[in-house]
């Protein structure tokens, strides 16, 4: 319930008035903002240095979000993504991350 | 056609470099200049503006919870001088950066139609406060405070001054102001304006929340509002 409440006030908060979503992974993706940078088919970055998302590994993707939020790791780019990095709980990472494991 | 675009765009952008080797807080010329005098395309504006709602919302209101700005209504010179200093580095903002390229945004042409369309949109009536409302000791001291430090380069309610590239600082999120506040402050946003940095060096913490706060208790504009809170940009949906 909870979490439901929490996602409900991010609906609301976002303003996505009839979300259409496959599944809570892909909802995120595009409400938590990663969308803007890694592109709508996470393969398509803003900048041709980001990287390709789908497909790729979710323990990979998991263990690289919780890194940057918590600044383990802190090279290459990762300013430019730790700015958002509150927005998300590893709830969300990991469904963000399983999401994006299952798209080619 | 495409290709003169990336061309002109990726001149826009050298002379920029090129014009802000030495940049202080405000030398303007180049693009920055060029867009403030083209007349806008609003059409292309919002076809520009997509990237940028992705964070910014379609509504272009940010979050009050302060991670992105609330853009709508905010005066395009400022919007253009912003764009201009992140993509020339003069305004650290690694997540904004990507997105203030030409790649993203386009010529000056585009940048011209993107603010425009941005300016004009109607401004989120629910914006982020402070915590201390009208009859606070917290909220007198604020306005004290912005009477004293504020009011000349920022208006009486906060509207700034589209001439002289001071934002309008009123329907602003209270968490996004104080985080901008606070790095102007010490010296951490680098394309702030001299003349502020020192205005508001002796502020403490606690005068920055209050000061701050008063601000976002300010009046915005029947006029600049959305209906209601519930507005959704028909543009986008």
């Amino acid at each position: 319930m909870k979490a439901f409440n929490s996602i409900a006030t991010t609906v609301l908060i976002l303003g996505f008035s009839s979300p259409t979503w496959a599944s809570e992974g892909e909802k995120l993706y595009v409400q938590k903002t990663c969308v803007a940078c890694h592109g709508k088919d996470a393969k398509s970055p803003i900048l041709p240095s980001y990287p390709k998302l789908a497909g790729q590994n979710p323990d990979y993707l998991f263990q690289q979000m919780k890194d940057i939020q918590s600044g383990a790791r802190d090279n290459g780019q990762t300013a430019a993504m730790k700015g958002v990095m509150h927005l998300v709980n590893e709830k969300e990472m990991r469904a963000i991350a399983d999401w994006l494991s299952t798209l080619k | 056609m495409k290709s003169f675009v990336i061309k002109a765009a990726v001149v826009a952008v050298s002379t920029l470099l090129a014009t802000n080797a030495a940049y202080a807080w405000n030398e303007g010329g180049g693009e920055q200049d060029a867009a403030l005098h083209l007349e806008p395309d609003l059409e292309n504006g919002m076809e520009v503006y997509e990237v940028c709602s992705a964070c910014h919302l379609p509504e272009g209101w940010g979050q009050t919870e302060g991670t992105f700005p609330q853009l709508a209504g905010q005066h395009r010179s400022v919007l253009i001088k912003q764009l201009a200093d992140i993509r020339a580095r003069n305004r650290d903002n690694p997540t904004m950066y990507p997105f203030a390229l030409p790649e993203a945004i386009g010529d000056a042409q585009a940048l011209a139609d993107v603010v425009a369309y941005i300016e004009k949109l109607p401004m989120n009536p629910n914006w982020g406060k402070g915590p201390w409302g009208p009859g606070t000791p917290e909220y007198a001291e604020g306005e004290k405070l912005f009477k004293e430090n504020c009011v000349k380069c920022h208006g009486p309610t906060g509207m700034g001054d589209p001439e002289k590239f001071y934002p309008r600082i009123n329907g602003q999120h209270y968490k996004y102001m104080l985080r901008q506040f606070e790095w102007i402050r010490d010296g951490k946003r680098r394309n702030a304006n001299p003349e502020m940095v020192k205005q508001i060096q002796g502020f403490t913490d606690k005068e920055m929340q209050m000061v701050i706060n008063y601000v976002s208790h300010q009046p915005v504009p029947e006029e600049d509002l959305a209906p209601s809170a519930d507005w959704t940009n028909p543009d986008f949906e």
